[in-house]
């Protein structure tokens, strides 16, 4: 379809003649949108990928249908083939895609554009890249009324972009319409991109991971936006996602999807409650969130999704189902209606979770019983403080300081895991770089094992470094893509002079099998793996040097649900071998509650709260912390409708002008004049160890504790 | 997401899993993929042969001139190209003039190179002050147009071979030096630099363990830019009149003799030295823009 | 935007310092030193050593050097003793004309580039696109002297439509009059740089397409054609103001050559004569007046970037 609907496109050829005419105008009572067996290969230099091989989809006028799946599995290309616009080599090879009647996969270029950002929106991931940045965003929002709204002149269609940037929440829009798109925040932004995709007010609006590049408050004001509008414009919506908890409080009807094929379809409580297809079982059992308890493995799916350049014969998910059998791998499942459920439920199994199961039962193996008592205190901060400086460079005038760390004061006994937690800009992973020693405090003390790391020598402070070990959000990136893995889990080795090449190489080849990646590596280039094998190599090499702490820096938030769940299971199978101690840095409450012994929340360069992990769950002390759990998108329907939730509202301050006083103050529900005056002591009145910096400390605990 | 053409690879959705062909081979199919690169390597290739080799089969007097022979059309008197105002055969002075063009740049734009490289790797490495006040001697440097520096040059210096080089790595460097300090500027932030100073690893590692290999890329293209515009400052030099006395001879010394007569009407004397200046300098661009794609495609995955 | 102007401002003062730096040092390269230099070849030991007394050239180097400084801010370059006139004057005259033949010929450069670069990124990898790329390397290849040669060649005597030697007009204006004999010089010199700014544009535009606001602007509904002039081009022009400034010293160089080629009347003739003749005070006092002239327009491009681009107009 690439070659079709990008007639005359920027780079596209003058192709018209191909592809069937449009079908016959729908009859009514025709959903809106009907993808029917929807075929879509992507072609580069090197291979074809089937992206979608025979999807099948329809959508009423006013519904919600979320499409979620993992990285690969042909969502976001479902989504992007509804409008024609796929990546270069991407082609509509078979199927139709009627929208009101019409074949948006067969149409030209003319009636596609016709369509675009007229009759249906699309709001992309990243708000920041997909603005155009030279473009003033009141020009870029009124954009698309001169397009398609004929006879409308740029007087009128800025003050009708003035209207739809009020109507989604941009403070002071008036203002807002000669700014640039660097000058708003993320939030802001994406903000700007719905009002955009909305402001022709479309039939559909086609979100294509929307709030993934936001945080988690910023991610709740999006979804809450995108609902009341959808509500305000009765238009329907396609949410794509990976985020089970984003799929479950916002749509209506779901679809999974896996190696390019929808695996399940249902109205959202039914599959959540009742998942029937051998795969969202499985997903549903990866998530921290589903893990019975504390402390337990999380269930995984072994190997990864398969690759969608040849077709597989057969259940493509059968290499990694524990269900399956011959049947499985010879013929491929038809989407069919689920008998128990009613119509509204179609599944593509041979062999599913019979109706009525809960789904984890059965799945989870009991874990071994991994506590082990926490012993002395290893690591502990000492009213810790890091500014940088802001400047325009070198010659201009420093313009102020940013205190990306305000006074933290902490300890993390041996054995255990910390894990702190908080929104980006908070000053966890500074904190982290400071304790790996990446970064020099500005005021404070870091101790290790009793010592000042500042009143070490130069010599020992080498040696030091190899105790505390960093592990990197992102593998790809710590990683010199010219070494060979072998090379790079040796350099730790070979800087530190420990043992013979021979030594070495022993030593690599334990550390893999450690990882559970086979002793061939060695000879292979990081960018042979994937991103689940990334992280092992990164934990593997965090290893090397037998730290006694690791510092993992958001390790797991660029995995995939089940890839996140083998790396968790993994960091908790190493720590019980090794005696290690985590200091686990991560946005993702539910991975921390999963993983931490001690929790750390922190706001805006502050630790507000620390406690043990299941007291801070389950009776929150702290504002922030109980607007932060209440916040998160839980994978649960049912909690979502509760509606006990009291979720944060504004968005974080600047680090380089926080606050006086409590810094949490300006967001809070609870702010006294005492709160803007003196900064907040810190208290336990949850007993000893549990730990709060605020005036009023919560006294209620939270009744809905699913996360 | 962009309607170029099916050229660029769709970004993401494969699965790194699988086993990859080795870097190296896939930069060589990307770079022999590229048409231009190949005709480059096949120009510079004839080129050589012909500068090389050709004097062997194709033996002329192209020490003593023979006023005589002078300015003769081509095909008199078994003279392919004619002769010069000296009365050289042009064949044959090509051949030995290419040798010159081709020593002369070729050893600027190496001279050039590693000097930028190190000097840029340095700045960029050190950052703070001391690139800044690298980088002012650049700007200071690159401020001064090379044709002004290179006549005032001129005027106080008489060349030969290792002067030319000289002079000519001394305006081509700046280029190299720049880029590399933009490359190490970049490079010595990245994250596996990050990790290995965490393991307690030092500057020079990271400079000659990380930062040079992954820079190498970079050098290597620009060096073939460099050696082109090597070439093309040798020409220059001669149009400005400096250029190694006769009986030496490059492709620019002759081209700028033959200018003398271009009311005379004596094409030869012009277009084989100008032509033979712009494959030689075409073919080494070729090359460097095919390695370029090549190298990008190496880093893109 | 200030602190960016302001930073910018000041590393240009120390890029001209250095300049001046250069500039005195190639003065006591010359041979017999700055003395035989500004005497000519006839003066006397006698006369030499007197001059060397009097300007202070037997002093100190850094003295010699606040001496030089000092007589350059007045704007004492000194005399040409060829052309028996200071060389600020000769300076004041020239100088106009150079610029109008560097602005003239960058516009035609421009005005062909942007197109041609456009095209070859709509048509990337096609047989278009290979042609224009081979082409635009043949003429990055071709030095400026033989590209003239050929333009007298083809243009003046094959078909002799335009004259081989440039106006010698005193002012703009008369040069301006007689535009037929400006017509090669400055096409010689906009072919010269034309192969740099398409191929720029060329990669600017492609970068520009694969980025994901293109796409967003694709899912409003716009036309290819208009993405391109609204978005992709607009982007990709922003740049080419600084890209200016980065060649500014490439585009003296060529105005260098192609006056001599043509006997246009600009700075760089008077800078060729001056060579030919060992006029050495003429000669360091136009390469001084480059230098300057370089500095302040990279200056004034990036201030223009600047100013276009609002990431840099807000945040720096």
């Amino acid at each position: 379809m690439d070659d079709r609907e990008d007639t005359g496109g920027p780079g596209g050829t003058a192709d018209m003649t191909e592809g069937p005419s449009s079908g016959p105008p729908a009859p009514a009572g025709e959903p809106l949108l009907r993808i029917d067996d929807l075929r879509v290969d992507i072609t580069s230099r090197e291979r074809t990928v089937h992206a979608l091989d025979g999807i099948s989809l329809d959508l009423a006028a006013g519904e919600a249908l979320g499409v979620v799946g993992e990285s690969g599995c042909g969502k976001t290309m479902t989504a992007l083939s509804v409008l024609g616009l796929l990546p270069p080599g991407g082609a509509v090879t078979g199927g139709r895609i009627l929208f009101d009647g019409r074949d948006l996969a067969a149409a030209s270029a003319p009636a596609l554009q016709e369509v675009r950002g007229n009759t249906v929106g699309m709001v992309f991931q990243d708000p920041l890249t997909s603005l155009n940045p030279t473009m003033t965003i009141g020009a870029q929002v009124a954009e698309p009324l001169l397009l398609h709204r004929e006879g409308i002149g740029r007087k009128e269609a800025r003050a009708r972009a003035e209207e739809m940037l009020r109507l989604v929440g941009m403070p002071q829009p008036s203002e807002r319409m000669k700014a640039y798109p660097h000058q708003l925040s993320g939030g802001m932004r994406q903000r700007v991109a719905i009002a955009m995709a909305l402001v022709c007010e479309p039939k559909l609006l086609i979100a294509d991971e929307p709030t993934t590049a936001l945080d988690v408050t910023t991610q709740h004001q999006i979804l809450e936006l995108i609902d009341s509008l959808r509500e305000t414009l009765g238009m329907a919506l396609i949410l794509v996602t990976h985020d089970l908890g984003v799929i479950a409080n916002r749509v209506d009807r779901v679809a999974v999807m896996y190696a390019g094929k929808v695996a399940e379809q249902s109205d959202v409580r039914g599959l959540f409650a009742r998942p029937r297809h051998r795969y969202t079982e499985a997903l549903f059992a990866a998530l921290p969130e589903r893990a019975a308890e504390r402390g337990t493995e999380l269930h995984t799916i072994a190997g990864l999704p398969p690759s969608l350049t040849v077709r597989p014969t057969g259940c493509r998910f059968a290499p990694r189902c524990l269900f399956a059998t011959d049947a499985c791998r010879e013929r491929e499942p038809e989407l069919i209606d689920d008998e128990d459920a009613g119509a509204g439920h179609r599944f593509a199994c041979f062999h599913p979770v019979p109706y009525g199961d809960a789904p984890e039962e059965q799945v989870v193996t009991p874990p071994p019983a991994t506590a082990t008592e926490p012993g002395e205190v290893l690591l502990e901060l000492d009213a810790l403080v890091k500014e940088f400086p802001l400047t325009g460079g070198p010659f201009a005038r420093r313009r102020g300081t940013v205190s990306a760390v305000g006074g933290v004061s902490l300890g993390v006994r041996r054995g255990e895991t910390f894990g702190l937690v908080g929104e980006s800009g908070c000053g966890k992973t500074t904190l982290g770089r400071i304790v790996a020693g990446l970064e020099q405090p500005t005021a404070g003390s870091v101790r290790f094992d009793g010592r000042d790391l500042a009143g070490l020598s130069r010599a020992e402070r080498r040696a030091h470094r190899r105790r505390i070990q960093l592990m990197f959000q992102d593998s790809t990136a710590a990683m010199d893509p010219r070494m060979r893995v072998g090379e790079i889990l040796r350099e730790p080795l070979v800087i530190q002079g420990v043992g013979t090449r021979a030594d070495q190489e022993r030593l690599t080849a334990g550390l893999l099998d450690a990882v559970g990646l086979p002793r061939g590596a060695v000879h292979r280039y990081p960018h042979e793996f994937s991103g689940g094998q990334r992280q092992r190599l990164g934990l593997a090499r965090a290893l090397t040097l037998s730290p006694d702490l690791v510092v993992a820096d958001e390790p797991v938030s660029a995995l995939d649900v089940s890839v996140q769940a083998q790396i968790l299971n993994l960091m908790r199978e190493l720590q019980h071998d090794r005696g290690l101690t985590y200091l686990f840095i991560s946005h993702d409450l539910a991975v921390i509650r999963h993983l931490a012994d001690t929790v750390g929340v922190m706001y805006l360069g502050k630790l507000v709260e620390t406690g043990p992990a299941e007291q801070v769950y389950a009776h929150p002390l702290h504002p922030y912390t109980r607007g932060l759990l209440d916040t998160v998108n839980v994978p649960d329907p049912a909690v979502a409708a509760a509606g006990d939730r009291e979720p944060l509202h504004g968005e974080t301050p600047s680090a380089a002008k926080p606050p006086s006083g409590c810094r949490f103050r300006t967001r809070c529900p609870l702010a006294q004049d005492v709160c803007a005056t003196t900064e907040p002591p810190v208290s336990t009145p949850n007993g000893a160890g549990h730990q709060v910096a605020c005036h009023f400390p919560l006294a209620v605990p939270r009744l809905a504790s699913t996360v | 997401m962009t309607t170029t053409t099916a050229h660029l690879t769709a970004p993401g959705h494969e699965e790194a899993a699988q086993a990859t062909p080795s870097l190296a081979r896939r930069t060589l199919r990307v770079f022999t993929g590229n048409k231009l690169a190949l005709t480059g390597v096949v120009l510079l290739v004839l080129l050589l042969v012909f500068s090389y080799l050709g004097p062997l089969l194709y033996d002329t007097e192209q020490t003593h001139t023979d006023l005589s022979q002078a300015n003769l059309s081509p095909g008199t008197d078994g003279h392919l190209l004619g002769t010069t105002d000296l009365g050289y055969d042009m064949v044959g002075r090509l051949m030995v003039a290419g040798q010159t063009s081709l020593e002369i740049g070729l050893a600027a734009g190496l001279l050039a190179t590693l000097f930028g490289t190190v000097y840029g790797a340095v700045s960029g490495y050190f950052g703070g002050w001391v690139d800044a006040a690298m980088m002012r001697i650049t700007d200071a440097a690159l401020a001064i147009p090379a044709m002004f520096l290179l006549v005032v040059v001129a005027a106080i210096i008489t060349p030969s071979k290792g002067v030319l080089i000289l002079i000519i790595a001394a305006v081509a460097w700046l280029s190299p030096a720049r880029l590399v300090r933009g490359e190490a500027l970049s490079l010595r932030d990245r994250e596996y630099v990050q990790a290995m100073r965490m393991m307690g690893g030092g500057g020079t590692r990271a400079v000659f363990k990380h930062i040079v290999p992954n820079a190498i890329g970079t050098v290597i293209v620009n060096c073939t830019f460099q050696i082109a515009d090597a070439i093309l400052y040798v020409s220059y030099l001669a149009f400005l009149g400096l250029s190694i006395p006769p009986p030496s001879a490059d492709w620019g010394s002759m081209l700028s003799a033959g200018i003398t007569y271009t009311q005379n009407g004596y094409w030869w004397l012009i277009f084989p030295p100008g032509i033979a200046i712009v494959l030689v300098v075409a073919a080494f661009n070729f090359i460097g823009d095919g390695l370029r794609d090549a190298f990008e495609v190496r880093l893109r995955k | 935007m200030t602190g960016f102007l302001v930073k910018r401002f000041l590393q240009a003062l120390v890029v001209l310092f250095l300049v001046s730096i250069i500039v005195f040092v190639l003065l006591h390269m010359l041979p017999g030193g700055p003395a035989r230099a500004i005497l000519g070849p006839k003066g006397t030991p006698q006369q030499i050593e007197q001059f060397n007394h009097q300007q202070g050239y037997d002093r100190s180097l850094p003295t010699q050097y606040f001496m030089y400084l000092k007589r350059l801010l007045t704007g004492d370059l000194g005399d040409s003793y060829k052309l028996n006139s200071p060389v600020f004057e000769l300076l004041k005259q020239r100088l106009p004309k150079t610029l109008l033949l560097t602005v003239l010929s960058t516009a035609l450069a421009v005005v062909i580039a942007i197109p041609l670069g456009l095209l070859q990124a709509v048509r990337r990898g096609k047989a278009s696109d290979y042609a224009l790329t081979g082409l635009a390397f043949l003429l990055y290849a071709t030095p400026v002297f033989f590209l003239g040669l050929i333009m007298i060649i083809l243009f003046a005597q094959v078909l002799p439509v335009f004259p081989a030697e440039a106006p010698q007009g005193e002012s703009i204006g008369e040069l301006l009059k007689e535009f037929s004999g400006l017509v090669l010089p400055v096409v010689t010199m906009a072919f010269g740089i034309v192969a740099m700014f398409s191929r720029y544009m060329r990669s600017a535009v492609l970068d520009n397409l694969t980025e994901e606001y293109v796409r967003t602007a694709m899912a409003k509904g716009q036309s290819s054609r208009r993405i391109m002039v609204r978005h992709v081009l607009r982007n990709a022009l922003i740049p080419l103001a600084t890209l200016l400034g980065l060649y500014l010293p490439t585009l003296f160089s060529g105005a260098l050559v192609v006056e001599s080629m043509f006997n246009y009347p600009g700075m760089g003739l008077l800078f060729w004569n001056a060579a030919q003749g060992s006029d050495f005070p003429v000669l360091l006092g136009v390469t001084l007046v480059v230098g300057i002239a370089t500095v302040l327009g990279s200056l004034l491009t990036d201030v223009l970037y600047a100013v276009l681009d609002p990431r840099i107009r807000s945040v720096a």
